[in-house]
C-alpha cells in the first residue's frame, strides 16, 4: 500500500493529540482506482440498464428495463447471456443469502425472488418499487420513489412503511447492516438511518453531504449505491460515481464512462474488485483496488 | 507483544521528523501555580433529542473557583472537549483558565468541553455512525442550534450563564476549528469570539468557501484567533496552511478583529497548546471594559 509511509505519521500525531475522538483516515480516490485501469465496455445495445447485482461466485446480473430482460455477466469469461425474460420492468436487484435474486418487478407492482432457472416467486404485492437491499436475515428495504416511501419486508414477507416524506431512489446497507442509506432526489445529500432490530428506521440524518452538483443544477441525480469492505460508499450521479468515506466525507468523483446516464453501481468478479456501472444503453466495468461488501456471506439463518 | 512494540517503534520513528518541527514548550500559565485557586471539572453524558437525534457523547464542565452563582458567568465551548480539558496534554485549558481568571485576564468563565457525538448501532457487530465530521465540517447552523437549544440550556440548569455574545467564546482544533468559526458565522448574535487551532478551512464538506464568503459579506462582529502550522496537512481536502492564509487574508480585507499565528508545526495541538494562554488573553482582552472590547473600527 503506497499510503503506508504517510498514514502512520498522521496516525501518530493524532494518537498523541486526540485519542478517543480520532479523526477518520483520509480516503482519496488513489486508494480505489488503479493507474491505467479505465472503464471497459461489458455490453451495449440495451435500452436502459439498471440493478447490477453480484452473486457468491462474482457473476453480475443486470436488468434492461424497457426490454424486460435480466442479463448475466459470467464472472470468469465476462460473456453476457440472458438470464430471464418478460421480467415486467424489473428494476433494482440484489442477491440474498438464500441464493435467490430479489428484484423490484415494478410492472407488476411486486417484489419478487428469481430462482437460478429464471422463474420467480412473489415476495410482496401492491408495492411500487424501484430499488432494494437484502440484509443477511433476508429482511428487505425497498424504495418507492413515487410514494416518497421506504418499505421493509421481513423474512415472513410482511411489508410495512418505515420512512416517508422523502425523495428516495437508491438504497443500501452499510457493512455490518447497522445503518441504512437512502438517496434523496431533491437535494445534494443522502439520508442515513439507524436500523432497529424490528426493521424500523430511526435517527435520520443528512449524513452524506454535500454531493457534487453539475454546474447550473440543484439536484445531483443520485441513483444506485454500493459499499466496499472498508465502509466506503459509492453513489451514481450526473457528475459521476461519487465516493464517500465512512464518516460521510466525499473522497472523490469517478468519471462517467460516457456522456449518457449513469444509474447504478456494484462490485463483481471472483474477487469483487470490478466496479460495474449500468450506464444507459450500456454496461461498463473497471478494475479497482477495493472489494465490494455483500450481506449474503454470513452464516445462514433459514427463512421461515 | 513484540508486534505492538514494533508498531510503536515504527510509529515513533516515522513520526519523529514531523514532531521535531513541533518543539513547542508550555509556559508557566499552562502549569499549576501555587496560590492560584483551582476550578472543578465534572464529567457528564448527553444524548441529543432533537438537533443530532440519537447521538451520545461525553462532555465536561469546568467551573472556576471564583464562580459564586450570583452573576452570570462567561462561557467558552470546546469541540473535541476531551482533549482540551486534559491538563496533562497540549491544551490544559482548566489550568490556563485558573491562572488567567485569577489575574483578571479573562472573565469568570465556565468551560464546556464537548466530544463529538456518535450513534451506537442497535445490533451487535454493526458499526457506530461517527458524527464528528457531520457535526463539525458541515456549513450550517445545526451545530450552533445544538449548543443553543440543547447544551447551554442543560448546563444553564446548574450554573448561571451569560447570554451576552461578547462573553461567549468557542474553540476547536482541525474540524473543530472550522466548527467554531461556523457557529459564530451563523450566530454572531450569540457567539462573538473564536479560537481555531489548525482549523480545517478546506473542502471536507465545502468549508473552503469561507474566505470568499467573508470578502463578499457585510462584516460580522466576530473576533477570531487563527493558529496554523507550515507543516500542516496537504491532502484530498486541501492545503491547511494555504487555506488558513486565505482565511487570514479575507479577515484582513474585511477588517475583522483577527489575529493569525503561523508556526512550523503539523496537524496537532502542540503549537496551539503552547500559546494557549497568550491566545486566550488576546481573545478576551478588554473583557472588563478597561480596553476596547469591540471589533476595530477603521
Amino acid at each position: 500500500m503506497t499510503g503506508l509511509s504517510k498514514f502512520p505519521r498522521l496516525a501518530a500525531a493524532w494518537l498523541l493529540l486526540i485519542g478517543s475522538s480520532a479523526m477518520a483516515q483520509d480516503m482519496p480516490l488513489t486508494q480505489v482506482l488503479l493507474p491505467g485501469e479505465g472503464w471497459q465496455l461489458v455490453g451495449s445495445g440495451y435500452k436502459f440498464t439498471e440493478g447490477p447485482a453480484v452473486d457468491a461466485k462474482g457473476n453480475v446480473f443486470f436488468t434492461d428495463i424497457p426490454n424486460d430482460r435480466i442479463h448475466r455477466v459470467d464472472a470468469t469469461t465476462g460473456k453476457v447471456t440472458v438470464f430471464a425474460e418478460k421480467t415486467a420492468r424489473t428494476n433494482g436487484l440484489m442477491f440474498g443469502r438464500d441464493g435467490l435474486l430479489y428484484g423490484c418487478r415494478n410492472g407488476d407492482k411486486q417484489v419478487v425472488a428469481y430462482a437460478p432457472d429464471g422463474s420467480h416467486t412473489v415476495i410482496a404485492s401492491d408495492i411500487s418499487c424501484n430499488d432494494l437491499v437484502v440484509g443477511s436475515d433476508l429482511r428487505l428495504f425497498v424504495t418507492d420513489p413515487g410514494g416518497g416511501k421506504v418499505w421493509t419486508i421481513d423474512a415472513k414477507r410482511k411489508k410495512r412503511v418505515v420512512a416517508e416524506g422523502i425523495g428516495p431512489n437508491g438504497v443500501i446497507l452499510w457493512p455490518g447492516e447497522g445503518t441504512l442509506v437512502v438517496t434523496e432526489r431533491n437535494d445534494a445529500h443522502l439520508w442515513t438511518y439507524r436500523v432497529e432490530p424490528d426493521g424500523s428506521l430511526s435517527h435520520r440524518e443528512r449524513y452524506y453531504l454535500p454531493l457534487r452538483l453539475l454546474p447550473g443544477r440543484d439536484r445531483p441525480g443520485s441513483d444506485g449505491m454500493t459499499v466496499d469492505t472498508n465502509g466506503r460508499l459509492y453513489v451514481t450521479t450526473s457528475a459521476g460515481v461519487q465516493m464517500f468515506d465512512p464518516t460521510g466525507r466525499m473522497g472523490g468523483v469517478i468519471a462517467k464512462p460516457h456522456r449518457g446516464s449513469l444509474a447504478n453501481v456494484a462490485f463483481g468478479g471472483p474477487k469483487r474488485n470490478l466496479m460495474y456501472v449500468t450506464a444507459g444503453d450500456r454496461v461498463y466495468r473497471r478494475k479497482t483496488r477495493v472489494q465490494g461488501a455483500v450481506h449474503f456471506l454470513k452464516p445462514a439463518v433459514p427463512r421461515r | 507483544m513484540i508486534t505492538r512494540i514494533t508498531l510503536l517503534t515504527l510509529l515513533l520513528t516515522i513520526a519523529a521528523p514531523a514532531l521535531s518541527q513541533d518543539n513547542y514548550k508550555h509556559g508557566p500559565d499552562s502549569m499549576v501555580q501555587e496560590g492560584v485557586p483551582q476550578g472543578t471539572v465534572t464529567q457528564h453524558k448527553w444524548t441529543s433529542k432533537t438537533v443530532f437525534p440519537g447521538t451520545v457523547r461525553d462532555y465536561w464542565i469546568y467551573v472556576p473557583k471564583q464562580y459564586d452563582g450570583k452573576a452570570p458567568a462567561a462561557v467558552m465551548v470546546f469541540q473535541d472537549g476531551g482533549s482540551y480539558v486534559n491538563t496533562k496534554r497540549s491544551f490544559r485549558v482548566p489550568t490556563v483558565f485558573d491562572n488567567l481568571i485569577h489575574r483578571g485576564e479573562m472573565p469568570v468563565t465556565i468551560g464546556i468541553f464537548l466530544n463529538p457525538g456518535s450513534i451506537p448501532p442497535s445490533k451487535p457487530g454493526a458499526r457506530a455512525r461517527r458524527n464528528r465530521s457531520f457535526e463539525y465540517d458541515t456549513l450550517s447552523g445545526q451545530y450552533a442550534r445544538f449548543l443553543l437549544e440543547e447544551i447551554l440550556p442543560e448546563v444553564g440548569k446548574r450554573y448561571k450563564l451569560t447570554d451576552n455574545p461578547a462573553h461567549r467564546a468557542i474553540c476547536g482544533i482541525s474540524s473543530g476549528g472550522i466548527c467554531a468559526w461556523t457557529v459564530a458565522w451563523e450566530h454572531p448574535d450569540q457567539f462573538s469570539k473564536v479560537l481555531s487551532h489548525v482549523g480545517s478551512f478546506t473542502n471536507i464538506r465545502g468549508g473552503h468557501v469561507y474566505p470568499a464568503l467573508i470578502r463578499k459579506t457585510e462584516p460580522k462582529p466576530i473576533r477570531v484567533f487563527l493558529q496554523e502550522g507550515s507543516n500542516d496537512l496537504d491532502n484530498l481536502h486541501g492545503s491547511w496552511p494555504l487555506s488558513n492564509r486565505q482565511m487570514a487574508a479575507a479577515l484582513k480585507f474585511s477588517k475583522y478583529d483577527y489575529k493569525f499565528v503561523m508556526g512550523t508545526g503539523g496537524h496537532n495541538g502542540r503549537h496551539g497548546g503552547a500559546i494557549m494562554p497568550e491566545s486566550l488573553k488576546w481573545l478576551w482582552r478588554g473583557w472588563n471594559g478597561k480596553t476596547s472590547d469591540s471589533p476595530k473600527k477603521k
